[in-house]
C-alpha cells in the first residue's frame, strides 16, 4: 500500500527554479494525472518523483517512508517513457524481464512473471521479436510490460501516448484505464492533453509554471475551477473568456456589462468588489444558445457544422472572438448576426486577479 | 553528357584504386614467389619458378623462430590495447556526452591535444624506466592505449550523444547500478562503432613500427614490423624474403578486414542520421 505525500517540493537548475514549491496528497490506489502546458514542470514532478531529478527543497514520502536519498530502484516505482526507452539490442521478453534478471530473481520465476505480465498485455507473440520490428502500438505495449513485471507500488507515466496516432491513443487509453482497475496500484500519469486528463484521472493536478493552479476531480474542475488558468485549459473548446465592468454589488448578486454583453446578473460573491471593477466574465461555448434577445450579440466568422452539433465562431463589437456550440445542426450565414444567450448560472466570475468568486 | 562524365569518373577512380592500393599488393605476392636472384631485379617479371614455400619456411625460422615470438607478441599487443581501447573510450565517451561540468571544456581540450601533439618519446622512456615499464609487454600496452585513446574517444562520444537519455533512466528505474548501464545497455548499443574502433585500432597497432621500436628492444620482444629488419641490411637484402615477410604480416589485418567489411561502413556512418 503505498500513497505519497509532497510537501513543499522544489527544484531548481542553477538559478532558474522550475517547481516552486508543491503540496500534494496522493491516495493508495489512486489515478493522478499532472496536466498542464509544455514546459510547466510536470516531467520534472514527476522525475523528482522517479527519483531521476535530485530534490533541491521540500520532502518526499512514498508509503511511510521519506524517499528523498532513496535511488530509484528502492522506491517501488516503475515508469514508462514517452519514448517507451526500449533497450534495442534485447527481444521483448529480455526487455521486460531486464529489472527482475537485475534483481537476481530466479529463473522460473522471472520467466513466469513475464508471462503473466505479456498475457496481461495481450502481447505473448510478440516475446521473441526486437524492439524494431515492433509498431509504435507494440512498443508501447512492451514499454508498460516493463512496468506492470516490478509489480510497483506506484506507476509514473511520461505521456506515454503522445508518440501514437488518434485512433491508437483512444484504445490505449482505455486500455490504461482498465490496467488501474485490474491492478488497483497508484497511478501518476503527467499529459499536455486534457482530454486523457479529463478521462483517464481520479484526481487532477492542473500545473502552471511551476505552481499547482488547482487539485480535484475533473468535474470539480470542470465546473468550478479555481481560477483563469484553469478556467481556459480544462473544457474543450475552451471555455470564452469577457473582460466586463462591475454596475453593482447586492450581496452574493454581481451585476457585470461591457461592450460586448448587456447588463447580466451573476451569483457570485461580491465580497470585496465595487462598481467599476474589472472583472472577467466566463461563459463554456456549450452554454450559449441562439435567442431573440441574448446578452451577446455579434458577426458569425466560421461555422463548423458536425451534424449532431455546430461550432461557431463569432466576432464581438470589441473584436474578440467568442465560440459557441449549439445543439443539432444549424445552417448558419458567415457574417450574418447572430444573438446568443446563457442561463447566469451557468456563468463564472473571475476578479480582478484572476481568482474564481 | 552528363552521364558520360559520371562514367570517366568511375573509370577514372577505378584505375586510380587500382594503381595505388591493388598493383603494389600483385608486386608483393610476385616478389614473394621468385628466388633470391630474381628478386633483385626488383620487376614486375613473372616468377622463373614456385619458391613461395621455401620462402614462406626461410622467414619464419630466421633467427631463432622470431617470426613466430613476433606474431604472438604483436597478438598479445593488439589484442589487449583493443580491448582496453574499447571499454575506457567508451566510458570516457559515455561521461563527457551524459555528465556535463564545467571540467568538460578542458577535458575535450586535452583529448584533441593528446590527438594532435606529437608523443615526445626520450621523456615516456624516463618514466616507463621509472615505472619499470620500459622494454615489457604490459608497458607496450599501456603506450599503444594512451597514443589512441583521443581517436577512439571521439569515434564513441558522437555517437554516444545520438542515444537518448531516456535509455540509461529507464534502466536505472529497472534497477541497473551505474555499471550496469554502461555494460549491459550502453556498451551493446555501441556495437557499430565498436567495430570501427576495433578494425581501425587494431590494424593500427597490429602494424606499429616505431613505437615498439622505440618502448619495445630486445629480441624477445619483437613484434611483427620489427622482423622486416631481418632481411635488409646495408650490403645485401634478400628482397624475395622481406616480401614474403610482408606478406605474411599482412595477412591478419587483412582477415579482420574481410571479417567487420560490412559493419564498418554501419559504424563510419552511424550516428549521422537518428535510427
Ligand atoms: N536539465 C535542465 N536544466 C535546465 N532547465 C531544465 C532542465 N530540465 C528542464 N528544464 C526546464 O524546466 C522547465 C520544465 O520542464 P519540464 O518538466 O520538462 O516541462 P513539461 O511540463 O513540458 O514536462 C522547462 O522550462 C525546462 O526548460
Ligand atoms: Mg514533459
Amino acid at each position: 500500500m503505498a500513497g505519497l505525500e509532497l510537501k513543499a517540493l522544489r527544484k531548481s537548475y542553477g538559478d532558474l527554479e522550475v517547481i516552486k514549491g508543491v503540496d500534494l496528497h496522493i491516495e493508495h490506489g489512486e489515478f493522478v494525472v499532472f496536466v498542464g502546458p509544455s514546459g510547466c514542470g510536470k516531467s520534472t514532478l514527476l522525475r523528482m518523483i522517479a527519483g531521476l531529478e535530485e530534490i533541491s527543497a521540500g520532502e518526499l514520502v512514498i508509503g511511510d517512508r521519506v524517499v528523498n536519498e532513496v535511488e530509484p530502484r528502492d522506491r517501488g516505482i516503475a515508469m514508462v517513457f514517452q519514448s517507451y526507452a526500449l533497450y534495442p539490442h534485447m527481444t521483448v521478453y529480455d526487455n521486460v524481464g531486464f529489472g527482475l534478471m537485475l534483481a537476481k530473481t530466479p529463473r522460473e520465476v522471472r520467466d513466469k512473471k513475464i508471462r503473466e505480465a505479456a498475457r496481461i498485455l495481450q502481447m505473448e507473440h510478440l516475446l521473441n521479436r526486437k524492439p524494431s520490428q515492433l509498431s509504435g502500438g507494440q512498443r508501447q505495449r512492451v514499454a508498460i510490460g516493463r512496468a506492470i513485471v516490478r509489480q510497483p507500488e506506484v506507476f509514473l507515466f511520461d505521456e506515454p501516448l503522445s508518440n501514437l496516432d488518434a485512433a491508437l491513443r483512444v484504445d490505449m487509453r482505455m486500455e490504461l484505464a482498465r490496467l488501474h482497475q485490474d491492478l488497483g496500484a497508484t497511478m501518476i500519469y503527467v499529459t499536455h492533453d486534457q482530454v486523457e486528463a479529463m478521462t483517464l484521472a481520479d484526481k487532477i493536478v492542473v500545473l502552471d509554471g511551476g505552481v499547482v493552479q488547482q487539485v480535484g476531480s475533473p468535474i470539480e474542475l470542470y465546473q468550478r475551477p479555481a481560477n483563469l488558468f484553469v478556467a481556459g485549459f480544462i473544457g474543450s473548446p475552451k471555455m470564452n473568456l469577457l473582460p466586463a465592468i462591475v454596475d453593482a454589488v447586492e450581496g452574493d448578486v454581481v451585476r457585470v456589462s461591457s461592450k460586448d454583453l448587456a447588463a447580466t446578473a451573476i451569483r457570485a460573491s461580491g465580497e470585496g468588489l465595487k462598481p467599476g471593477d474589472s472583472v472577467t466574465l466566463g461563459v463554456r461555448p456549450h452554454a450559449l444558445t441562439p435567442t431573440e434577445s441574448g446578452s451577446v450579440v455579434g458577426q458569425v466568422a466560421l461555422v463548423e457544422r458536425l451534424g449532431n452539433e455546430t461550432n461557431v465562431s463569432i466576432t464581438l463589437p470589441s473584436g474578440t472572438s467568442f465560440m459557441a456550440v449549439l445543439d443539432g445542426d444549424r445552417a448558419l450565414r458567415p457574417s450574418g448576426s447572430i444573438v446568443l444567450g446563457f442561463n447566469p448560472a451557468d456563468a463564472l466570475l473571475f476578479d480582478g486577479a484572476g481568482l474564481a468568486r | 553528357m552528363k552521364q558520360r562524365a559520371s562514367l570517366l569518373g568511375g573509370v577514372a577512380a577505378i584505375v586510380a584504386t587500382f594503381v595505388v592500393f591493388v598493383i603494389p599488393f600483385l608486386f608483393i605476392i610476385l616478389m614473394a614467389f621468385k628466388d633470391r636472384q630474381q628478386s633483385a631485379l626488383r620487376d614486375f617479371s613473372w616468377p622463373t619458378g614456385f619458391h613461395l614455400w621455401d620462402n614462406v619456411f626461410e622467414v619464419v625460422k630466421t633467427r631463432n623462430w622470431m617470426m613466430i615470438t613476433a606474431f604472438i607478441n604483436s597478438s598479445i599487443i593488439t589484442v589487449a590495447s583493443v580491448s582496453l581501447l574499447v571499454v575506457f573510450a567508451a566510458m570516457v565517451g559515455f561521461i563527457l556526452a551524459r555528465r556535463k561540468t564545467r571540467w568538460n571544456p578542458l577535458i575535450e581540450f586535452l583529448i584533441l591535444a593528446g590527438l594532435m601533439v606529437p608523443p615526445a618519446v626520450v621523456p615516456t622512456i624516463w618514466v616507463l624506466q621509472g615505472l619499470k615499464l620500459f622494454g615489457t609487454l604490459h608497458g607496450m600496452i599501456l603506450i599503444e592505449v594512451a597514443y589512441n585513446l583521443p581517436f577512439s574517444i571521439i569515434l564513441y562520444r558522437a555517437f554516444i550523444a545520438t542515444i537518448p537519455k531516456d535509455m540509461d533512466e529507464a534502466a536505472i528505474i529497472d534497477g541497473a547500478r551505474p555499471l550496469d548501464v554502461f555494460f549491459r545497455i550502453i556498451l551493446p548499443m555501441l556495437w557499430p562503432v565498436t567495430v570501427t574502433n576495433i578494425v581501425v585500432q587494431s590494424v593500427g597497432i597490429f602494424n606499429d613500427f616505431t613505437n615498439p621500436l622505440y618502448y619495445l628492444p630486445g629480441n624477445a620482444n619483437a613484434t611483427v614490423q620489427l622482423t622486416l629488419f631481418n632481411f635488409q641490411s646495408q650490403f645485401s637484402t634478400a628482397y624475395n624474403l622481406l616480401f614474403t615477410n610482408i606478406l605474411l604480416i599482412t595477412i591478419p589485418p587483412l582477415i579482420v578486414f574481410l571479417f567487420f567489411n560490412r559493419q564498418i561502413v554501419a559504424g563510419m556512418t552511424a550516428g549521422a542520421v537518428k535510427g
